[in-house]
């Protein structure tokens, strides 16, 4: 049995090696992780408009991806009518955190990415879907009615199924030439539909066993584009 | 309001601990031969659950966070100080325990040391973390994930005690009948899932 | 690893000998640590529906396994009884902390795969299991082997349900398309006459599709081997 002074100085020690040992190593590897978490966010905006991109996003090195981020791409932040927010970087936008603001106070970010024909507006938009929350980044193209691409992601949605929303090339590129207006000038945004696809231009095939999810996301849009419309209505002037 | 009844039912029945995410099977496998023995570690996961989750919260805010007690990121510190609260927590409870209710102590006593390694407690402080709740949402999720666990082991248990008298073949007998049950009973919970309780108490 | 072994062992013991042997190999079909001992399950289901993920787990737990068996070895004759418990938790949650931190480096998207799963190698009952029944009671390079065997016995078995689950679930292997409707699979299910009536199972991605393939696993191996048939 060992005295009680020796188990409380054993403990002490212990933890203050395994202390000085963990920190040394968290901030040694803090760049990395930060770098990664930005790349991780800028690759998966960038893929929004990954077939008018002159580098493969998916196969992008670090370095490429943040070069041509920061020079292709301008950051725009609109506040909840609309107005552009002078001064504010997108790139400081946290939707997650924003969702947690009254509805009138929030803000939201617009990367315009300069392509080499047209301007791409690239959203960000947030919602629920099975398990927890999903959101997206939805490229528009410069008439403010078709959508150039999207990408989506989610916390943790079921493998196979509901993850299909990000890990389905075939689901993201039936998104490509959606119209958000109808013939008549109305918003009636993109569902995703069940058993076939009957308005062409306004519906997406849903994954097969996805019902929540596909739900999730017709909801997540026809939400989260809307609050973007009053913007676009201002450039369209 | 609904909030809470929201995070409370889910974490009960479509976000259940054991039968959809799977954790804390080893005693959950273990110790579901009988319904009362079931009981007995069913209780005790509520208990430590509903008083660990808070304790880890407020470690993850008050003191590991930036704005807490050192102004710093400390996060790398994060799981060595959970399960050591956790380690702890469970030591304490044993023996306020042992002191106070020597009847209670003779039910849960043998359980308390198996839930320190049990996943579903240290799961239910990283779900919290991760699902990022406020103090009364985390209180909240621990009792609900608890009393989800208690569920699931009793419901368990009321099954094992039952297949005893059928004839499974030998070699399937004990564990892999009892891996197939919590397989079908996951699928039998999958129905639930998608369920948005907050929906309807607004 | 060999110069501490040969420190801490004066009389002649084989570096390798049968006995080492054993404790490498043992653990990876009669002493299997999920399919036998029963421990470590948890996260057994929820990283094993596609292959890559359980690899990375299988290898971090591995690593946690072995340097925490090899630690709490080293440490087995100062550490106080009364918090014997604690320290031990402290080493590994230690080293899981290690494997996050570097994950989160060197693969940020398979780490946000993983997310709290990781952290979850801390309460593996396989590791404090291993602690307690081995490394508290051997020599430091006897418990770091017994550390790398079951974490293979562990590892091995992970592979094998992920591979079952991705391949029947998603046909494919490590994210190479193998089977499936669409032209870039290695067999194409709408183009080739021998396949054409074969369909995804949905089924397998589920995490409940985990236990039926460990429930099969089982069944196999107490049918060949008798002895380990649970009688009760």
């Amino acid at each position: 049995m060992h005295t009680n002074r020796y188990t409380l100085i054993y403990i002490v020690v212990l933890s203050f090696i395994v202390a000085v040992v963990l920190a040394f190593t968290f901030s040694g590897l803090k760049p990395i992780h930060d770098a990664n978490e930005a790349v991780f966010k800028k690759r998966d905006i960038l893929s929004s408009v990954k077939d008018q991109l002159p580098i493969d996003i998916v196969k992008a090195s670090t370095e490429e991806v943040l070069e041509h981020f920061d020079a292709s791409i301008e950051q725009v932040v609109i506040d909840a009518n609309g107005k552009v927010v002078e001064g504010a970087k997108a790139d400081d936008i946290d939707m997650k955190q924003e969702e947690k603001k009254p509805l009138e106070e929030r803000q939201y970010p617009i990367y315009i990415y300069e392509g080499a024909e047209a301007k791409y507006y690239l959203i960000a938009i947030r919602g629920n879907g099975l398990w927890d929350k999903i959101w997206g980044t939805i490229a528009m193209k410069d008439d403010f009615n078709t959508i150039a691409g999207v990408s989506f992601d989610h916390v943790t949605e079921t493998a196979g199924l509901g993850a299909e929303i990000k890990d389905s090339e075939a689901f993201k590129k039936a998104f490509q030439g959606k119209k958000l207006y109808n013939d008549n000038g109305e918003y009636v945004s993109v569902a995703i539909v069940k058993g076939g696809v009957k308005k062409p231009s306004h519906q997406v095939d849903a994954i097969a066993g996805a019902t929540i999810t596909s739900k999730g996301v017709t909801e997540m849009m026809n939400r989260g584009l809307a609050i973007y419309l009053p913007y676009f209505d201002s450039l369209k002037k | 309001m609904g909030e809470l009844l929201d995070i409370f039912l889910k974490s009960i029945f479509m976000e259940n601990m054991v039968l959809s995410y799977f954790l804390g099977m080893c005693s959950f496998l273990a110790v579901s031969k009988s319904v009362k023995t079931a009981v007995g570690l069913g209780a005790a996961v509520i208990f430590v659950l509903t008083l660990t989750v808070p304790i880890n919260w407020f470690i993850n805010v008050k003191i590991l966070g930036e704005n807490g007690l050192f102004g710093m990121d400390l996060t790398f510190l994060r799981f060595i100080l959970f399960i050591a609260t956790i380690a702890a927590t469970v030591q304490l409870v044993e023996m306020v325990i042992e002191k106070f209710s020597p009847a209670l102590y003779s039910a849960l006593g043998i359980f308390l040391p198996l839930i320190t390694v049990n996943c579903a407690i240290l799961g239910g402080a990283l779900f919290m973390v991760s699902r990022e709740y406020n103090f009364v949402e985390a209180t909240t999720f621990g009792f609900g994930s608890g009393f989800g666990f208690f569920i699931a082991i009793i419901l368990m248990a009321a099954i094992r005690e039952k297949i005893r008298y059928s004839a499974v073949p030998g070699p399937l007998r004990g564990l892999g009948m009892a891996f197939l049950i919590t397989g079908l009973m996951g699928m039998a919970f999958m129905g639930l899932m998608g369920i948005n309780p907050g929906l309807y108490f607004q | 690893m060999a110069e501490t072994a040969t420190q801490t062992v004066p009389e002649k013991e084989p570096l390798f000998g049968k006995k080492e042997r054993k404790l490498l190999i043992d653990p990876l079909n009669d002493n299997n640590p999920i399919t036998v001992q029963v421990l470590g399950i948890c996260s057994a289901l929820a990283v094993t529906s596609m292959v890559k993920p359980a690899v990375i787990m299988a290898l971090s737990a591995t690593f946690v396994m072995a340097f925490s068996n090899l630690t709490i070895s080293l440490l087995r004759k100062g550490i106080p009884k009364q918090v014997r418990m604690i320290v031990q938790l402290v080493v590994i949650a230690f080293l899981v902390t290690i494997v996050e931190l570097v994950l989160k480096a060197a693969n940020y998207p398979i780490w946000k795969q993983l997310s709290v799963y990781i952290g979850l190698i801390i309460t593996n009952c396989i590791v404090m299991g291993r602690l307690e029944a081995y490394a508290m009671a051997n020599k430091p390079w006897r418990s770091f082997l017994d550390g790398i065997g079951n974490g293979l016995g562990y590892g091995i078995l992970l592979v094998m349900v992920a591979v079952a689950r991705e391949l029947f679930g998603k046909g494919s292997l490590m994210g190479f398309k193998i089977i499936g409707n669409t032209p870039d699979c290695l067999i194409d299910t709408t183009t080739n006459a021998w396949f054409g009536w074969y369909m995804q199972n949905n089924i397998m991605v589920l995490p409940a599709a985990a236990l039926f393939v460990i429930c099969v696993i089982i069944w196999v191996q107490r049918a060949r081997n008798s002895k380990l048939v649970d009688i009760s």
